[in-house]
Parts: structure tokens; C-alpha cells; sequence
């Protein structure tokens, strides 16, 4: 624009106000009324973008932001629809279904497996509860039933014949010599005879663990739990953070020395070592509180579980330190601006200048801060929970999951792998999502 | 400068006088006390113990005992896991494998974390930005003990025939190995992405411009001139990694059963072996301040721009 102007005149900065003068000159003919259409389309060309919708827009046009939206609904769906549709409890001990594989072999494989391995090793190889089965079945077809010493007997011997040294050709040697290829999804022996006789049975998808407690309802109560702390713990250091860090920023002064002092002292506080400390005090005490009585209170700890409430305190206590000093930095930036000013000339008090004019200007900051705590909070709860500290039985969460497992890691490595992955994900979806929001909602700090 | 150390170093005192004082309430309010076990012991063991380790007087009285013994270096006797054992010299002990794993987990971090971060800055907008990008985000999403039981599956034992590191800590320096690589790899990660970012913003300023143009290769230009000042966001972020390290520390003692100092830590917890959570938490704790404190100096110290009086935030 200026370069166009300085040809205009050569030599010289001023614009050409000639064409502008000789607007003065313009008839009274040259003026006519705008039509109807013009008037519609005046206002189409005008449509106001509120700051929601422009960073929707923005959004909209990040893959990876929008990839790792999808996943997160989906793993929603999955934590807190998904219980409804498995007909299993978290911690409904499924009879017979301890240990269950994520896949099963038909009754049909089972008993060729079964028949190659009697005929190489000359020993029926039962296992004591299908030893019982058997002999149940074989009693029940001669019309009798079967006493429980008897069935302690028939139970004793198989285990005894079992553990005797003639394992030659193991199960998966039958398997790998008859050729017999798993199905997906497990199954108890019990249920396949339900399957047999016409029944439809909820499979286990990702198989059973020693109790009998099908993995899939645990894992989705766990990404549940995951979630919900997850939320929770960022609105409560939302909330803490807010109100501190506008206060501090906003009255300034020795006020905001002595406040920024306390911040600096937490911050220096080892954080892991409390957070350890305040999980293991916590969670007794509520419990305590819990059992005292039947008040709304106490119904509250139970609807919440006595051990995340300990999280949320810890959380509400020690995280709100970073919220707290992103907030009172924008709100000293913005306190300069004119319109503050112009509100406290006209008389407007503290507390409706940082609620009207003062925070809805920095809501894109405390958004995306918000939103990236919650993977932080998750990620917490699972290290908390890893190490015993967390949630108690028989609730569970992915980490204590993940620390069940352990010790049965070469024969079940699907049962850590399966909620470490999720949680992995999960984690991963949520960072990469509230970049997006970061980017979305404050295009100035995209790098 | 001297007035800014002297600032701190108070400051630090007192985060640690808080942290103590703190750690002793929160852990009388657990219920139960150290000497149930399967057998529970009769109240007049009970009340002879509690007497013989000072438990029977007020919480208060407890705790200006404790400060009292503690500024004359007494950090007093293990009560259960070890008993009588002086808490110091538990600490002594286990504390040389835990900093042994901490420390080289942390400078293989630097090492890879610093030269991958450049050269993603360096390769910008190519496919290795794109991959190490990816690699990094997945790492800093993956929990600790994640990472660890991963490579406790594939490496010592969970495929059969590819058992290439031992299961259990035994000592050897093979047994170092595995620890080491699952602490280091969150800092990694974090380092590297830390220093693309530093690095692309010290490659806008016009000094590197003044480089280009007095004519100087692309590489010597990132790799020489940028890097320095990049370098100084970079120490900001090691104080917290090294905190990260310890408690990433506890999950890697637990899965690789190390007889550390930090699942001792969690242990006394459970246990309710008074001095012994506070020995180890007091000790901790002063080891991550001190830790903060020397890299806020060291950040000072490089960086002669920032202003000293003003606390630095």
C-alpha cells in the first residue's frame, strides 16, 4: 500500500488525497437506496466468527488432532459404555474360567488334543476339574450322583497322575502335531457345553485371570477409572489455579510477593515423595470415615472410592502451581490493556474485572492447560496404582492391572500388554489432541 | 549473584524444614502402627515398644525430638524391616545402586536426547523430523513401567530362546543394562523434543542470519552457533528430569526387583517403619532440592542475560 502511494507522488511520503477530495463533488442523483438483496447479502458477507468457531476451524483442519479425537471417543465409548454390554461383573468371579486364554480350541480339537496326548503318553491327562466333569457326567448318565468325597478322590488322583512325570508330549505339542488352530475368544469348557446345546454365551474377548474375573469388563473399569481421575484432577487444579493465580496477578504488590513465595516453596517441593506419602494416609482414613456412618457424606466417599478422593486432595494440594502461574502471567500482560481501565474508571471492582474481562481473555491458555493435565493426572494415577498406592481391590485401574500381571508375565503377557496399551494410547491421544487445542485456540504459539 | 545464592539456598532449607515437618504428620495420621503383623502382639508388647522408640509421647513432641536428633546427623533406627539397624547406614547402602542407575540413565538421555533433538531442528519439515517426532510423542506417553515390563518381556526371557539379560538384579553389569534404558528413555524423549524446539528458536534470531550471511555452512551454523544458546532452555528442564528420574526410579526398582533406595521407599511406607520413611524421604527430598538448586545456578551461571535480582521466574 505505502509503495503504491510513494509512485503516485514521486519523492514524496503523503498519500494522493485528490480522488478523495473530489468526493465532496458528488450529485445528490449519484445516491440511491440499497435493495432488499443488497441489504441480505451486506449482512451474509459480515457474519461475525466467534473465537469458538474460528478455532474449530482451525481444529477441523489438524489430522492428527482430529485422528487422536476419534481414539479418545472411542476408548470413552469403550470405559464407560462398554460395561453395560458385557454381561460380567469387574469383579464377578467366573466359575471354571481361571486362567482363560484370549483364545479357545472347539470341544471337538479339545478332545483330538486330548485323545493324541492319551495316546502318547499312555496317562489321561485330564485336569483335575475335568477329571470331575467326566466322571460327573459318566454318574449322571448311569443315574447316580456323585458325592463330594468321591469327587475329592477323582480330583486328588488327576492331579497326582498329572504331576507325575509323564509329560512326554505336552498340549502344545498335540496341538502343533494335529494341526489344530485356535479360535479367537475365550471360552470355559462350560461355556462351549452351554454353546453345544444351543446357547448364546458372552466370549471373553481378552481371556480371564487367576480369579476367573474376565479381563475385558477390568480393563474398561480401569480406563474408566483412568478417565474419570484424569478429568477430575485437571478441573480441581483448574479451579485452585484460576482463582489463585488471577488474585495474585491481579492485586499485585506485597499480596502477590507473599503468594508467589508459597508457589515457589511447592514447586519445590519433590512432589512424587508427598504424593506417595498423602496416598498411602489418605486412603485409610477415608476408608475409616467410610465405615463411620451413613450420611450423605459418607455415601459420597463410597460413590467415589476413599482411594480417589486421596488423588484428587493430593492433586488439589500440590498441581495447581503451574495453572496458578500460566494464569497470573496472562493476567499481568492483560491488566495493562486500555479496557481494563476504562472498567475501572468506570467503577467496576476487582472481582468483575478478572471475571469479565480478565479471564475470558486468557480462556485459550487455561483450556489447553487444563486439557494437557489430564494425561498428567492419568499418568499419576497409573504410576500411583503401579506401585500399590492407588485404587484397592477388587476396584481396579490399568496400573494396578499392569502390577498384577507382572508376576505372570511369561505365561500371560496379554494381560499387561492389553491395559498398558490402552493406557499408552490413551495418554498418547490425549498429548496429541491438546497440542491440536494449543495450536487451535493460540495460533500465535505454533511453532 | 551472591544474594540470589544466599535467596535460594534459604529457600531451600526451608522447602526441606516444610517437606520434614510435613512427612512426620502425614505419617502418624496413617492408622495402624508398626508392630502389627500375622501375630498381633499383646498392648502391653505393644505399649513397651511404643516406649522403648519414644512413640508414646504427643505427635508434637515426637517431632522436636526428631529435628533435634536430625541436626546432630541422627537420622535414629530402623523400627521394623531392619531392626535397629541405624536408618543412615541403610541409606548408605542402597542409595550407590539406585544413583548408579539414575545417573547413567540420565546421561544417556543427554546423549542421544540433545543430538536427536538437533537434528530433527536440523532436518526440519523431512521425513526424520517426522519419525522422530512420532518416536518422541509415544515416548513421553508411554508410563514408566510400561517401557520397563516391555523390555523385561522381550529382552530377559518372555520369548523363549532370547533371553539376552538377566530377569532378576544380580550386580553385573548386564544386569545394569535393562533398568538403565527403560529410566532413561521418558528424558529421552522429553530432551529431544525440548531441544528442537529451542533449537528452531534460536535458528530465527539474527545472529544466525549475520552467519548465513557472512557465508557459513548450514551445518556448522545449527551444530556450532545455534546449539549454545539452545543448549540454555535445555539445563531448565534437567532439574525436573532428574526428579522424574527418581520416581521413575521406584517403578523401575519394583520391576526389576533392585534393592534400591526407592522401593525401600515405597516398602517402608507399607510397612509403617517410622524412621525409616522419614530417613528416606528427608534424604530424597534434599537430594531432588539440591539437584534443582545447582541447575537453577548453573542456569544463571551460562545464561549472563537473565536478570539476578528478580528471582527469575
Amino acid at each position: 500500500m505505502a509503495e503504491k502511494k510513494r509512485t503516485k507522488v514521486l519523492g514524496s511520503l503523503q498519500p494522493d488525497v485528490e480522488d478523495i477530495l473530489d468526493w465532496n463533488n458528488l450529485p445528490e442523483s449519484a445516491f440511491e437506496p440499497a435493495s432488499t438483496q443488497e441489504k441480505e447479502s451486506f449482512i451474509q458477507d459480515r457474519k461475525s466468527v466467534s473465537y469458538w468457531k474460528d478455532a474449530w476451524r482451525r481444529l477441523r483442519h489438524n489430522k492428527v488432532a482430529m485422528v487422536a479425537m476419534v481414539i479418545v471417543i472411542l476408548i470413552a465409548l469403550f470405559a464407560f459404555v462398554g460395561p453395560f454390554l458385557v454381561p460380567y461383573g469387574y469383579d464377578e468371579q467366573i466359575r471354571g474360567a481361571n486362567n482363560l486364554h484370549p483364545w479357545h480350541y472347539t470341544l471337538e480339537d479339545q478332545a483330538r488334543i486330548n485323545a493324541y496326548m492319551e495316546e502318547h503318553n499312555n496317562v489321561s491327562n485330564l485336569t483335575p476339574d475335568e477329571a470331575v466333569e467326566q466322571a460327573k457326567a459318566e454318574a449322571a448318565a448311569r443315574g447316580e450322583t456323585l458325592s463330594r468325597v468321591e469327587e475329592a478322590k477323582i480330583r486328588a488322583n488327576a492331579k497326582s497322575s498329572q504331576g507325575s512325570g509323564n509329560t512326554k508330549v505336552t498340549e502344545a505339542d498335540a496341538i502343533a502335531a494335529l494341526g489344530i488352530s485356535a479360535k479367537p475368544f475365550g471360552y470355559s469348557s462350560d461355556e462351549l457345553q452351554r454353546m453345544a446345546n444351543g446357547e448364546s454365551v458372552f466370549p471373553h474377548v481378552f481371556g480371564c485371570d487367576t480369579h476367573g474375573r474376565d479381563i475385558m469388563v477390568r480393563t474398561m473399569i480401569g480406563a474408566r477409572v483412568s478417565m474419570i481421575v484424569g478429568i477430575c484432577c485437571a478441573l480441581i487444579v483448574l479451579v485452585i489455579g484460576a482463582i489463585y493465580g488471577s488474585i495474585s496477578g491481579y492485586c499485585g504488590g506485597k499480596v502477590d510477593a507473599v503468594m508467589q513465595r508459597i508457589v515457589e516453596i511447592i514447586y519445590t517441593i519433590p512432589e512424587v515423595l508427598i504424593i506417595l506419602l498423602l496416598g498411602a494416609t489418605l486412603k485409610p482414613i477415608f476408608e475409616e470415615f467410610q465405615n463411620s456412618g451413613d450420611g450423605p457424606l459418607q455415601q459420597l466417599v463410597t460413590v467415589l472410592g476413599p482411594n480417589l478422593i486421596a488423588i484428587f486432595i493430593a492433586f488439589g494440594l500440590l498441581y495447581w502451581v503451574t495453572m496458578s502461574r500460566i494464569i497470573r502471567g496472562q493476567i499481568l500482560q492483560l491488566k495493562q490493556q486500555e479496557y481494563v481501565t476504562a472498567a475501572r474508571a468506570l467503577g467496576a471492582k476487582g472481582g468483575r474485572i478478572i471475571k469479565r474481562h480478565l479471564l475470558p481473555n486468557c480462556v485459550g491458555q487455561i483450556v489447553t492447560t487444563t486439557f494437557l493435565q489430564i494425561p498428567s493426572a492419568i499418568f499419576t494415577e497409573s504410576f500411583l496404582s503401579f506401585l500399590g498406592m492407588g485404587v484397592s481391590a477388587p476396584m481396579t485401574s490399568l496400573g494396578s492391572m499392569c502390577s498384577d500381571a507382572l508376576s505372570g508375565l511369561t505365561s500371560y503377557p496379554y494381560r499387561l500388554f492389553i491395559p498398558a496399551a490402552i493406557l499408552s494410547v490413551m495418554i498418547l491421544c490425549l498429548n496429541l489432541f491438546g497440542d491440536g487445542l494449543r495450536d487451535a485456540l493460540d495460533p500465535r504459539l505454533k511453532k | 549473584m551472591a544474594k540470589y545464592v544466599l535467596k535460594r539456598v534459604l529457600m531451600a532449607v526451608l522447602t526441606l524444614l516444610i517437606v520434614t515437618c510435613l512427612t512426620f504428620l502425614l505419617m502418624n495420621a496413617i492408622p495402624g502402627n508398626p508392630w502389627l503383623s500375622e501375630k498381633t502382639p499383646t498392648q502391653a508388647t505393644i505399649d513397651a515398644l511404643n516406649e522403648k522408640y519414644g512413640l508414646d509421647k504427643p505427635v508434637i513432641v515426637q517431632l522436636g525430638l526428631y529435628l533435634e536428633d536430625l541436626l546432630h546427623g541422627d537420622f535414629g533406627v530402623s523400627i521394623k524391616m531392619q531392626k535397629d539397624r541405624p536408618v543412615l547406614d541403610i541409606i548408605t547402602s542402597m542409595f550407590p545402586v539406585s544413583a548408579t542407575i539414575g545417573v547413567i540413565a540420565i546421561l544417556w538421555a543427554i546423549l542421544v536426547g540433545v543430538p536427536l533433538g538437533c537434528l530433527a531442528a536440523y532436518k526440519r519439515g523431512t521425513w526424520v523430523d517426522s519419525l522422530l517426532r512420532v518416536i518422541c510423542t509415544i515416548g513421553i506417553s508411554m508410563p514408566g513401567f510400561v517401557v520397563a515390563t516391555i523390555l523385561l518381556y522381550l529382552l530377559a526371557g518372555g520369548i523363549p530362546d532370547w533371553k539376552i539379560f538377566p530377569t532378576i538384579f544380580v550386580g553385573t553389569w548386564q544386569s545394569y543394562i535393562l533398568p538403565c534404558a527403560a529410566l532413561g528413555f521418558y528424558p529421552m524423549c522429553y530432551l529431544s523434543r525440548q531441544t528442537r524446539t529451542a533449537m528452531l528458536d534460536s535458528i530465527n534470531q539474527e545472529y544466525i542470519k549475520t552467519a548465513r550471511a557472512k557465508g557459513l555452512k548450514n551445518r556448522k551454523i545449527v551444530f556450532k552457533h545455534a546449539l549454545r544458546n539452545a543448549l540454555i532452555p535445555v539445563i531448565t528442564y534437567l532439574g525436573p528430569q532428574i526428579a522424574f528420574t527418581l520416581c521413575g526410579g521406584f517403578v523401575v526398582e519394583t520391576v526389576f526387583s533392585i534393592p534400591g533406595l526407592g522401593r525401600y521407599f515405597v516398602q517402608s511406607i507399607q510397612n509403617r517403619d517410622y524412621p525409616l520413611i522419614m530417613g528416606t524421604t528427608i534424604f530424597l527430598a534434599a537430594f531432588i532440592i539440591v539437584m534443582n538448586l545447582l541447575v537453577d545456578l548453573l542456569y544463571k551461571l551460562v545464561d549472563p542475560r537473565i536478570n539476578l535480582s528478580k528471582g527469575g521466574n
